[in-house]
């Protein structure tokens, strides 16, 4: 049995590992487990980033079958933080009863799909959903969503921050006008725009040190608010009425922004975005045995909460499913009663898992890999990476990140703020997600992968941590040209 | 040999293909022997030459296909620089290389690439040279006094190349230099280290200037106009210019000065992967036309085809020629009936 320690908490990691290891070789003296299943065990203790996420305490995941056709590994990935004290024999014995997928298919789980990648789970429509919807969620919880980010705001709409964004970009116009090159419309975007809060302090922020300067750059200023749909675009109106002129609305793909604005290819001095690629569709991968594995999800609800929730909501057992399908059409009109409708969806949401399994790449009919990115130029990738590396491909935002670039002026640069993974080893000591944030889903993103990616396309990455916000996990990604 | 009116060729690169990136890098993990690259650089070389030739081009090139980039090429084969073998570990990556002392007199061995392209094509040929100005511009110079000194004496060894070009066979040398977009403040020096650079040197001489392509995207944005009238001593007759992508702004410039020289007029945009029809190219060649006479005309993409996919940039090519022949009716060049590969 080999245990993997993904985690650097000290404080739960000494007390789980010895009573991991305990548990075990007692399940093996009793006998429940073989000889044999106990050598091919591998014990993965993690810790996950969110409390709320798609894991069970405990789960096992029997790997693809290896090509030599000896018994593949056994996973178990125990969740440290959702392991009450005491309870782990009763889950690990409840988790490796032989064949419980088996037994608890039909049985005790209602599947909301079959098993595929996790970026074309049901779970990405709960979640687009949510933003739909985002003010039927608010007003069920009585809160903001900024107010259910962990900080209790976002880092998004820092003051300072803004204001030194502004600065930053007044000096880069200065300088192309020290050397004869700024254009006569001077083009920004900022994808992902909400009610515009930030383009608005932005803006107030770059009017005045424009003034402060005695410079003219403001009024030749062309400000593009991008978002998903034109009914966001026009919720975020007034924050920027002041500016309005400046600025242009565009209803646009955040994984391809090129498609929408392909007349400014190589025209954009600055694109910015705030906590928009966490949310955009994910999936994970394993690097094993110089072998990419892709994690397949199947989203299911324990038949006991959904026997709950249906109780609780007034929807009979057999109907849930069917009116889950409903739910992601209609939102809480799902239900005759709203309410029931908002109780329906929130508590789905919560009790929503996943079962896992792997497959090797090569067993699938095309490698899923986002633009931008071979199998060739991933076994590059992580020829160095540690072995056994289980890691998010963030396919959603190196799309959105590839497709963005060709927007840029040659003196133009992409910022984003967001929560990354800058170096592959930090997955061997941390689980970044898919958590559950709200009704959103959330996960970090792979900034090594952005990096590599980066610098194919001509553009070197620079990642620096928040420095705002004192325990804030935001970095901020800076392009720069690549000579 | 006789070129149509209007004849169309290269800039000078072709689609570099995937699989030859791959073979390229591998080379660099030493994963692949000189020899092995050097059969599939000759391959990979006859392919480019006979796209070419099938998308009807008048003059071609050897694509490019053995340069990993438009710098390392010469810099490796230059003596007296010194390169940090270790510093990339992508094939397309620059060489970190830096000058120490004199660079001397030396051959750089040009000749056998351009031997092989004359070998395998009987149509006219062009081969591609970058230009000192962009050379010493990723060259870390530790001896000399100035970026002009530099460029000043590795012109004159590449004259001395220049002319084993042209007792190889070559009739049309096209000299690169890109950086002068980003460096427009140099070019009073740039134009006579240019000068030095042909100087003796018998063939047809074309310079091309974009705004850079390095990773198919452009390096400056600007306008042609800080070419003029300087550029007009140069000792060339021809100056290829990009404006597909930027549009014909600058082509006014060509009423305003009289420029002794032939234009290349980029009319493909290789920063886009849109197919041109042949009437766009028709259209872009008409507007040229307001300002050049045919006669002085080369047709030709923006810059290399380097970054684009094979199939797009033989799409390109023959829109290309698909264009040109349509003004070559309109000129009454061409019958109708002709067949013509393009």
């Amino acid at each position: 049995m080999i245990l993997h320690l993904n985690h650097t908490r000290r404080d739960s990691a000494a007390a789980s590992t010895s009573e991991i290891v305990s548990t075990f070789l007692t399940l093996l003296e009793e006998g429940h487990l073989s000889t044999a299943e106990f050598a091919r065990l591998q014990i993965y203790l993690d810790w996950l980033q969110y409390k709320q996420n798609f894991r069970e305490p405990i789960t096992v995941m029997q790997a693809a079958t290896n090509q030599s056709g000896e018994p593949s590994r056994v996973e178990v990935r125990i969740d440290s933080r959702q392991v009450a004290p005491g309870c782990l024999r009763q889950l690990v014995q409840k988790a490796m009863k032989p064949s419980a997928a088996e037994s608890a298919s039909e049985q005790s789980r209602l599947y909301l799909e079959d098993f595929r990648s996790l970026r074309s789970s049901i779970v990405w429509e709960f979640n687009q959903l949510y933003w739909q919807r985002l003010k039927d969620w608010e007003h069920t919880t009585g809160k903001s969503y900024e107010r259910a980010l962990p900080g209790g705001a976002s880092d998004g709409h820092h003051p300072q921050a803004i204001s030194d964004s502004a600065r930053e970009f007044w000096k880069l116009l200065k300088d192309l006008e020290t050397r004869n090159q700024l254009p006569t419309e001077i083009f920004i975007l900022e994808i992902g725009v909400g009610l515009a809060m930030r383009a608005s302090m932005w803006l107030d922020q770059f009017a005045a040190i424009d003034q402060e300067n005695g410079t003219s750059f403001y009024p030749r200023l062309r400000f593009l608010l991008g978002d998903y749909s034109l009914s966001t675009l026009e919720r975020s109106r007034p924050a920027v009425k002041k500016h309005i002129d400046l600025c242009s609305f565009i209803a646009l793909d955040a994984l391809d922004p090129t498609k929408a604005l392909s007349f400014l290819r190589h025209k954009i001095l600055h694109v910015h975005s705030s906590n928009m690629y966490d949310n955009l569709p994910d999936e994970e991968v394993v690097w094993r045995d110089n072998r990419l594995y892709w994690v397949q999800v199947r989203a299911y609800v324990s038949a006991e909460d959904a026997a709950r929730i249906g109780m609780m909501c007034g929807v009979q057992l057999e109907d849930v499913l069917r009116i889950i399908h409903r739910l992601l059409e209609v939102g809480a009109n799902a239900l005759p009663d709203r309410e029931k409708g908002m109780a329906f969806w929130m508590e789905i949401w919560k009790a929503i898992r996943f079962e896992e399994r792997l497959v090797d790449a090569m067993e699938l009919p095309e490698i899923p890999l986002p633009a931008g990115l071979s199998y060739v130029q991933m076994e590059d990738i992580l020829k160095d990476a540690p072995g056994d590396l289980r890691f998010h491909l963030s396919s959603g935002a190196l799309e959105s990140f590839r497709n963005t670039l060709p927007l840029l002026h040659p003196r133009g640069y992409l910022h984003v703020q967001d929560i990354f993974v800058t170096d592959l080893n930090e997955y061997s000591m941390g689980f970044y997600g898919p958590g559950k944030l709200d009704g959103s889903i959330v996960n970090w993103v792979n900034g090594a992968l952005l990096r590599e990616v980066a610098h194919r396309a001509g553009y070197d990455l620079h990642f620096t941590p928040f420095p705002y916000r004192e325990g804030s996990k935001t970095s901020i990604l800076r392009t720069s040209q690549r000579e | 040999m006789t070129l149509p009116i209007l004849p169309t060729t290269m800039v000078g690169s072709y689609s570099m293909p995937s699989w030859l990136e791959r073979l390229k890098t591998d080379y660099f993990a030493r994963r692949i022997s000189r020899h092995d690259l050097d059969e599939i650089h000759d391959c990979a070389v006859r392919s480019a030459i006979k796209d070419q030739e099938m998308a009807g081009l008048d003059i071609v090139t050897d694509g490019e296909l053995r340069r990993d980039n438009m710098i390392d090429y010469f810099v490796e084969r230059l003596p007296g620089i010194h390169i940090d073998r270790s510093s990339k570990k992508f094939y397309y990556d620059f060489y970190d290389s830096e000058v120490l002392g004199k660079i001397p007199m030396a051959a750089l061995g040009l000749a056998d690439d351009f031997k092989f392209l004359l070998a395998n094509t009987d149509r006219a040929t062009k081969f591609c040279v970058t230009g000192p100005h962009s050379l010493c511009k990723r060259v870390r110079n530790k001896y000399y006094p100035s970026d002009e000194a530099l460029a000043t004496d590795i012109a004159r060894v590449m004259n001395m190349e220049l002319k084993e070009l042209v007792k190889a066979g070559a009739q049309l040398i096209q000299i690169d230099e890109p950086y002068y977009s980003g460096f427009p403040e140099d070019l009073a020096w740039g134009v006579k280290v240019l000068n030095t650079l042909v100087e003796g040197v018998n063939a047809k001489v074309a310079l091309h200037i974009c705004y850079g392509n390095r990773y198919g995207k452009p390096s400056w944005e600007g306008s042609y106009r800080y070419l003029f009238p300087r550029i007009l001593e140069a000792k060339i007759q021809q100056l290829s210019l990009e404006f597909a992508r930027r549009g014909g702004e600058d082509l006014d410039l060509f009423g305003e000065f009289s420029a002794p020289f032939e234009l290349g007029a980029g009319v493909i945009d290789v920063k886009d992967q849109a197919v041109e029809t042949a009437d766009i190219v028709a259209e872009r060649i008409r507007k040229v036309m307001k300002f050049v006479p045919a006669e002085k005309i080369v047709v030709l993409p923006d810059c290399g085809l380097y970054h684009l996919p094979r199939d797009i940039a033989f799409a390109k090519l023959r829109a290309m020629v698909q264009g040109t022949n349509i003004i070559r009716r309109e000129l009454g060049h061409l019958d109708s009936k002709t067949k013509t590969a393009g």
